[in-house]
């Protein structure tokens, strides 16, 4: 299992039901394979940044999904059959989730190693040379 | 005689490490539009300044975002 973002553009002029039956059949395809629909954004109406099917806008939907290669090939086929949808883009996301998980981490133990050894010094300061001069 | 030139750069830092963006998302249009004028390409290191791990990182997340139309590939 895998994380995918899919993310594809639908035409202009169909109505919100259309773009609700799409959704609903993209999220059968998905559950059907085993996969898990984990969010559905509808974008809503955003201008193209170059014109796609001859049209200049169009309403955007994001599915942020669990799924296998399969059934994202099974999605991408089936995008590319509807009428409607007129652009899609599905991006692996694991990796990049991986990638700034272990960012994160790092940067809060790095956070807390800081922060301990600030405390640490004060105290180690003192006792320390001390402790040197009588094993001279 | 070679006259030296006596003006002060700004050294360049990059936005990403600056600022701690991890994450260059590429459907962050705002974020990314930064990094492309006009003629709509991928504006180069040496002007922007961003350091090599986050330029890969952007101009990959700019290339994810031409393909799905919220960037231009290049100005009508």
């Amino acid at each position: 299992m895998r994380n995918y973002e899919i993310m594809f553009i639908v035409s202009p002029n169909a109505p919100e039901e259309d773009i609700d039956k799409i959704n609903g059949q993209i999220e059968g395809v998905i559950t059907a394979g085993g996969g898990k629909a984990e969010k559905i954004e509808k974008l809503g109406k955003r201008r193209l940044a170059y014109t796609v099917k001859k049209f200049r806008e169009g309403s955007y939907v994001l599915f942020t999904i669990q799924a296998d290669g399969a059934i994202v090939r099974e999605i991408e086929r089936r995008l590319r059959v509807m009428d409607l949808v007129i652009k899609y883009l599905t991006v692996r996301m694991d990796d990049d989730m991986k990638r700034l998980d272990k960012i994160k981490a790092h940067r809060q133990k790095r956070a807390t190693r800081r922060g301990r050894a600030h405390a640490e010094s004060g105290d180690r300061r003192g006792p320390s040379p001390a402790e040197q001069m009588p094993e001279e | 005689m070679a006259i030296q030139k006596q003006y002060y750069r700004r050294k360049k830092v990059c936005k990403f490490c600056v600022e701690r963006i991890d994450n260059i998302n590429y459907k962050d249009v705002k974020l990314l539009s930064q990094f492309v004028p006009e003629r709509a390409k991928i504006m180069p290191r040496r002007i922007s300044g961003v350091c090599t791990p986050h330029q890969r990182l952007l101009s990959d997340a700019i290339k994810k975002a031409r393909n799905i139309a919220l960037l231009p590939f290049a100005t009508e």
